[in-house]
């Protein structure tokens, strides 16, 4: 191991008086300021038939609030050579800009707008005009995207009925349509309250910077206090499977678990597991299926960094004419074998040096340190816990990752969904294998 | 402190500078330009290594040549194999990529600082040594097929497709980078070993570094790694020159039961090097460079129709085109390219109001600092100016150059760069619909993709 430190971000904590949380992480190599506000709510805060609305909502955040004008947030922003963009996800939906450094307070009066002035500039006019604007996101992203309703369906699968992670983020078009100005202000009043909330700054900002928040944040209202969420229900028992007919030329197969959730060790192990798994072209599966076999066209692993659960999927886009049933069962045995006999350590060396370079790739920028500081406060009210990770990463044995495939990843609690090609309306039959053609011997 | 007044915007605060980084510049014999820049944040590098190799050289008939020999350039060398390769890099946790534009052949690398030194070694073994073994040919041909069958799948790549086949009909980019069927299946080793040998060459390339590093001594490490690498002298390429489109031309590729028309609008563009880019740029921004633009604005945020409408100048060092991407409700295709037609000839006609011109001016100046946080942020700015020839301060005097144009100066690059009555309109989704709805925009050319 290369002896490289992980970076100890220099970062402040602060509260105010309404819960409002505040992360201060200063640098000042550029006059440059990052702001974040994460919002403690996702699609896990709806419930079955209003799904998709948090992510409605993030969007009607951007038109306005009593005193900034319908399409003036961007504006307001870009002019002072800023940019700006808000995300919804499972469990948080975040808001966040960077700016010169001398905008800080333009940025915090919008942010500050909007978390105590939006209720009286919403308009049905808005609400409809931004459920279009969605209807054709999901249309554009999802339903007109090869593979695009692969992740709603495998989450359908894989989280058993009651689960709020088994709806998509962007929801269901009949959910949309369903969504009321009513159901608006219910949201807000209960979500969107500054003890729900983190606000962190990173970049360049003077010593009277906790005396400017407080001044545009003290006074916005403290929300009633959170409201419990029941026991999401347990990994569900026993295999599921479906084949989704899409319009592809490839196959795909996921073969997805639930982990233990985001901050737990072993969803760093799943993390590592993912690198030496799927991460470069001297990964196992890759060297394996991509390289010496050419079952598949290309292979990946993941985590996903949610609150209540994880889902660990591998997956593999099979080549052309490829037999989605052989890689089912190569991804299957990959994962068998390490559970059977842990990765040898030169897997493991190289996947936990991919994962430093990751850690100092991501520190780069005031926006993606902001976000993390955001991330681990509203999760744990832990900020430091930034520089942890790479010890961790550094700490786990090859040990860890068998133990963590045997227990959270057997066969009869295995998720697997294959993208099929659909055949088309003159009944063509999907793609042949490719042929190796003009080529003189070595 | 006072009270806060939510009525009006703050004002903004004192401004802080930000000036472009200073750079090290130097030429080895050999021809290889040296751009190197120190970013110490932290210990990380990117590495770059340009050549000469791009697809514009791709012979006809041979489309897909360069940019599969690109992605060759880690698949083994005469004395490591395309394993040895990756697990090389890997190991030391690094980030290898290679590849092809219209330009040129590439390595690029984020490193640990404390592997540079291995990094160098490496780029140099696969710049100079790169031998294109059959069984990895094979393989590669064939993982590039699968590939370009994939794309038949995506909107937008099967748009992209049919619109360089318009604009660029009779050249060298009318075909698609990545190749076609056809073609990749024709090429095998001896045609890129020939091209490793003709075109991969420090003569008319460039090596760049950006980050923990001590610009002075990689200039030497550079010279003993890199200078006695010989290629042949760079060839210079033929021109693309195809006719500027008369009307517009509408190309509807069918995609029966699409749940959306994925559309792409434009012609030729303008050169990055030319002087009249800052007012072409800028002309852009309003049009369809940002979120508050007039496209995103009208389609968007005023009729709903689309998740987002973007327009840019793509450039190359010859003729890269204007474009315009969207995705719109179906039932809104005509209607999405008649506004868009409107709004370009709103630029021709109306001048840009003084306030326009001055937040997008303030954008563009304000927002730079915020590309510049990253290794890799650096190193594309170092390579623009290796690709196209730029002058070294062009970033240093980029805020003045900006604040410097007019309206009338953004009108007449309007009125130059943006002809909303030459372009080529594609649009891939249910052709019945869209023909029947866009007959009366123009002459409607139907495909099956």
């Amino acid at each position: 191991m290369t002896d490289v430190r992980p970076v100890a971000l220099d970062v402040e904590r602060h509260e105010l008086g309404n819960g409002l949380r505040v992360v201060l992480h200063r640098d000042r190599s550029l006059p440059l300021v990052a702001l974040n506000v994460w919002y403690h709510v996702g699609s896990r805060n709806e419930s079955p038939g209003r799904t998709g609305f948090a992510h409605l909502f993030e969007h009607l955040l951007f038109q306005g609030s009593e005193h900034v004008g319908t399409n003036d947030h961007f504006r307001y922003v870009q002019q002072a050579g800023g940019t700006a963009n808000g995300s919804t996800w499972y469990d948080r939906t975040t808001y966040h800009a960077v700016l010169p450094a001398h905008q800080l307070d333009l940025a915090l009066w919008l942010e500050s707008d909007r978390m105590g002035f939006f209720l009286p500039s919403i308009t049905q006019e808005k609400l409809d005009n931004q459920r279009e604007v969605v209807l054709n996101e999901r249309r554009q992203r999802v339903e007109n995207q090869p593979y695009g309703l692969a992740f709603e369906r495998l989450h359908e699968l894989l989280y058993a009925p009651g689960h709020p992670y088994r709806w998509p983020v962007i929801g269901y078009p009949d959910d949309l349509e369903a969504a009321g100005l009513d159901d608006v202000r219910a949201f807000f009043r209960r979500f969107y309250v500054p003890d729900n909330a983190v606000l962190t700054l990173a970049g360049d900002f003077g010593d009277d910077v906790t005396e400017r928040i407080e001044r545009y944040f003290g006074d916005v209202p403290a929300g009633a206090g959170a409201e419990p969420e029941p026991e999401p229900p347990p990994p569900r028992a026993g295999e599921r499977r479906d084949a989704l007919p899409d319009r592809v030329e490839l196959a795909r197969v996921y073969v997805a678990f639930q982990m233990p959730p985001f901050g737990t060790r072993e969803w760093y192990a799943a993390d590592l597991l993912a690198t030496v798994l799927a991460d470069g072209k001297s990964s196992l599966l890759y060297e394996d299926l991509v390289y010496h076999r050419q079952l598949a066209q290309d292979v990946g692993c993941f985590v996903l960094p949610t609150e209540i659960a994880a889902t660990f999927a591998v997956t593999a886009t099979a080549a052309a004419g490829g037999d989605p049933l052989e890689l089912e069962e190569a991804l299957c045995e990959h994962l068998a074998a390490v559970a059977a006999s842990p990765p040898a350590a030169r897997h493991l060396e190289r996947a936990r040096q991919r994962l430093l370079t990751v850690h100092f790739h991501q520190l780069q920028t005031l926006e993606r340190r902001a976000d993390l500081l955001s991330h681990f406060t509203t999760f744990f009210d832990a900020p430091e816990r930034v520089g942890e990770e790479v010890r961790t990463y550094q700490e786990l044995a090859a040990d860890d990752l068998a133990a963590l495939v045997a227990a959270h990843c057997p066969p009869d609690r295995r998720t697997v969904l294959t993208v099929v090609p659909e055949r088309g309306e003159d009944g063509a039959a999907p793609a042949e294998p490719v042929a190796a053609t003009g080529e003189e011997p070595a | 402190m006072s009270p806060v007044d939510r009525a009006r915007p703050p004002l903004a605060g004192e401004v802080r500078d930000v000036r472009f980084p200073a750079f090290e510049r130097a030429r080895l014999a050999n021809g290889l330009e040296l751009y190197l820049a120190r970013w110490p944040a932290l210990p990380l590098v990117n590495l770059q290594l340009l050549m000469p190799a791009g697809a514009r050289l791709d012979p006809p008939g041979a489309a897909g040549l360069a940019s599969l020999h690109g992605g060759l350039l880690d698949e083994g060398t005469d004395r490591r194999t395309a394993l040895d390769v990756a697990s090389f890099i890997e190991r030391l946790g690094g980030y290898l990529g290679t590849g092809a534009d219209w330009d040129v052949a590439y390595l690029g690398a984020t490193v640990l600082t404390a592997h540079l030194e291995a990094a160098l070694e490496l780029f140099a073994d696969l710049a100079r040594s790169s031998c294109f073994r059959a069984a990895e040919v094979d393989r590669a041909r064939r993982h590039r097929l699968a590939e370009i069958l994939r794309r038949k799948g995506q909107p937008a790549a099967l748009a992209d497709r049919f619109f360089s086949r318009v604009v660029y009909a009779g050249t060298v980019y009318a075909e698609p980078l990545i190749g076609t069927e056809e073609s990749v299946r024709k090429l095998g080793r001896g045609d890129f070993e020939s091209f490793f040998r003709r075109h991969a060459s420090p003569s008319g390339g460039a090596l760049l570094a950006v980050g923990d590093v001590d610009p002075a001594t990689l200039a030497r490490r550079a010279g003993e790694v890199f200078g006695d690498w010989q290629g042949a002298a760079a060839e210079p390429p033929a021109p693309v020159a195809p006719p500027p489109l008369d009307g517009l031309e509408i190309h509807v590729v069918d995609r029966p039961g699409s749940a959306q028309t994925q559309l792409q609008l434009g012609h030729l563009g303008i050169a990055r090097n030319h002087p009249d880019q800052p007012e072409a740029l800028l002309a852009n921004v309003v049009l369809g460079g940002n979120f508050t633009s007039r496209l995103n604005l009208n389609l968007r945020e005023k009729h709903g129709v689309t998740y987002g409408a973007h327009s840019q100048f793509v450039y190359r060092r010859e003729s890269g085109p204007l474009v315009i991407r969207l995705a719109v409700a179906t039932e809104a295709a005509a209607k999405a390219v008649r506004e868009i037609v409107a709004e370009m000839r709103r630029l021709h006609e109306e001048l840009v109001t003084a306030k326009e011109l001055r937040e997008t001016q303030d954008f563009l100046v304000g927002a730079f600092p915020t590309t510049l946080q990253t290794v890799s942020d650096l190193a594309r700015r170092l390579e623009t100016l290796a690709v196209f020839g730029m002058p070294d301060d062009y970033y240093q005097s980029f805020p003045a150059l900006l604040r410097g144009l007019t309206a009338e100066g953004v009108r007449a690059a309007a009125r130059r760069y943006l002809h909303p009555d030459g372009m080529a309109v594609v649009a891939v989704g249910p052709a019945a619909e869209l023909r029947r709805q866009l007959e009366p925009v123009g002459p409607v050319t139907v495909h099956t993709p």
